[in-house]
């Protein structure tokens, strides 16, 4: 049960967890029985769910990071949870998507082979299916902890496949798929921090910060770059928009102020941790060291 | 033989609705849905008076006459879905730009006619629609996206206006521009995109009888977020075609590039023709999912207007006309 920890008591963590998963869902289904969503709520709330399901499969990524920077090693219990999630998400949007298209399976089929977005977001889903498969403790016990962790890697692809195919449907407003990727490449960029490290261990606040700044650059630069080959805009334009915030929050900023809180809870979560740490020495009668 | 062919308004006196119980079955579908002003038939029974119309100085002009030419073959859409459900990325990217489109000054409102005419004119919204012959049209909508509604437009005929304009025998084209004000229009700010957004006919389009500007809607002056005070509205095109809130109507010689061609000519073309067989690089065409019945219905060629217009693409079949 999702909300037993694995000794089988009550989790009120995990009990939790699993219920704000819900949210986002009935958030939707509200918005599509109240009419609240938009006058075509099926378009919408396709559109919404499928949303929700790639910012779960990132939240789902960012579980480690998380796990190691804020010394929380109970993250860990949610994160199956999470991809599970995703995947229904993500699954439910292409049941919408074929409702859309009125059951016509054969309609479906074909967009799917024809439309290379489609094709790549079908792949996807496709992966995330083996993944959700696999998801048991049966299976995992059935394929072993080192060949389960090795198939359920290419969740990292799928995210990356995923956040085309939302790049690719999108008319001309790329702003939230570009933060998406932003936020990818950050959770990425993490884990090549702690790959980098002799030890894995989790890297520096600072190391962290740095991640964020240079995640925020690629993002502004990747964004740039984009409009300038698209349609020819100066990129040093669009960087000064960036500045003036007369658009609101662009995606640079996003993924900075994301990052860059990671790196301070990190910061907070150490002071808190050696102040515990220092605490629980003089309960035992040790000395501190520093004094 | 002579051989007839009846066009798309021509229905035998036999078929034709006897004008009693159209007006109560309008009566009826009206007074089943909770806007009892939901109908152009209904309307004229009760006249609502509208309290946000009221300030408008055009408010007095509508609901105009009807042209019983221009009927539907469906449903007519839900005034609250047609005036919630708006592309006009002036605004914003999503469909929900309502309250952001309020911010739009639409009086005074001048509109310029320039180029290739005899003289160049400037006339205000409320001048103008003094010297335009007023009626209300029944058109089917089509989106680019695969969406459409059924809507009672209100206006004159474009080619009053290209009549008023007097253009000059080299006129080719007719290039339409919107307004450009970042200071209320956020969506300006946003620098890569080609704004103001221009949009062109041919002027064989421009004068065809479909051809239609737009200064009411639902038996009112026309919502800002519908493209007030006057949009272009030529349903047998993506809607993306129909211009909003029109500033200026250059009469040209050279093709113009629209906001959509210039920002994605692969997906939006100059002549954007409504075509199921054709489909759009990332999606089907075949079909469009209609609001308020929220059902999915096959698209037909030219909208279901070929009678009216398929001519003009003729000796054009090398061109994109479908995209």
């Amino acid at each position: 049960m999702p909300w037993r920890d694995r000794s089988g008591r009550f989790s009120p963590f995990k009990a939790t967890v699993f219920l704000a998963l819900f949210l986002p869902a009935l958030w939707i289904a509200y918005g599509y029985l109240s009419g609240t969503i938009g006058a075509l709520r099926l378009m919408e709330s396709l559109r919404d769910i499928g949303n929700w399901g790639l910012r779960l499969l990132l939240i789902s990524l960012a579980v480690t990071p998380l796990r190691k920077s804020l010394q929380w090693p109970q993250l860990i219990q949610v994160r199956r949870m999470i991809g599970v999630a995703a995947f229904a998400y993500i699954a439910t949007h292409f049941l919408l998507y074929v409702i859309d298209q009125s059951f016509d399976i054969g309609k479906v089929a074909s967009e799917i082979l024809l439309r290379i977005y489609l094709t790549i977001g079908f792949v996807a889903l496709l992966g995330l299916s083996a993944l959700a498969a696999t998801s048991t403790d049966a299976m995992l016990r059935r394929l072993g902890g080192r060949r389960w962790q090795r198939l359920h890697r290419i969740v990292y692809g799928i995210a990356l496949l995923g956040i085309i195919h939302f790049f690719m449907q999108t008319k001309a407003d790329v702003t939230e798929p570009t933060v998406m990727a932003g936020l990818f490449g950050w959770l990425m960029g993490y884990r090549l921090l702690v790959w980098l490290r002799s030890d894995g261990a989790r890297p520096s606040p600072l190391a962290v910060a740095g991640l964020s700044i240079a995640a925020a650059v690629a993002t502004g630069a990747g964004e740039a770059l984009y409009f300038w080959l698209k349609t020819g805009v100066d990129p040093l334009r669009v960087l000064a928009l960036d500045f003036s915030l007369q658009l609101g929050l662009r995606p640079v900023w996003w993924v900075l102020l994301i990052g860059l809180a990671v790196a301070l809870a990190a910061v907070i979560r150490s002071i808190g941790a050696a102040g515990r740490r220092d605490a629980r020495r003089r309960k035992l009668g040790v000395e501190a060291p520093s004094a | 033989m002579h051989v007839r062919v009846r066009r798309g308004w021509e229905i035998p006196e036999r078929e034709a609705t006897p004008e009693e119980v159209f007006l109560r079955r309008r009566r009826l579908i009206a007074g089943l849905a909770a806007a009892p002003a939901l109908l152009a038939g209904a309307r004229l029974l009760t006249r609502p008076a509208f309290a946000d119309a009221v300030e408008d100085p055009s408010a007095g002009l509508y609901p105009a006459t009807q042209n019983p030419k221009y009927l539907l073959d469906r449903p007519l859409t839900a005034e609250a879905d047609a005036t919630s459900w708006n592309n006009f990325y002036e605004f914003g990217s999503s469909k929900d730009v309502v309250e952001e489109a309020q911010a739009l000054p639409i009086r005074p409102w001048m509109v310029k006619i320039d180029g290739l005419v005899e003289q160049e004119i400037e006339i205000g919204i409320d001048d103008l629609l003094k010297q335009m012959p007023l009626e209300e049209r029944l058109y089917r909508h089509r989106c680019v996206e695969a969406w459409s509604m059924a809507v009672p437009w209100s206006g004159f005929p474009l080619a009053s206006l290209v009549a008023f304009a007097r253009p000059t025998g080299d006129a080719r084209y007719l290039k339409m521009t919107t307004f450009m004000n970042p200071e209320v229009a956020p969506g300006q700010q946003v620098i890569w995109y080609p704004w103001p957004y221009v949009e062109g006919l041919t002027m064989a389009e421009a004068t065809n009888e479909l051809a239609f500007i737009a200064t009411g809607f639902y038996g009112k002056p026309i919502p800002k977020q519908n493209g007030a005070p006057l949009r272009l509205v030529v349903p047998w095109k993506y809607g993306f075609k129909s211009i909003k809130s029109i500033v200026q109507f250059s009469f040209v010689a050279e093709r113009p590039v629209g906001f959509w061609e210039a920002l994605q000519e692969s997906e939006y073309g100059f002549w954007a023709n409504v075509n199921p067989e054709v489909p759009h690089p990332r999606w089907s065409q075949a079909t469009e999912r209609q609001l308020t019945t929220d059902e999915r219905v096959p698209t037909l060629l030219f909208n279901g207007y070929a009678d009216y217009v398929a001519d003009l693409y003729k000796g054009l079949e090398n061109e994109r006309l479908y995209a």
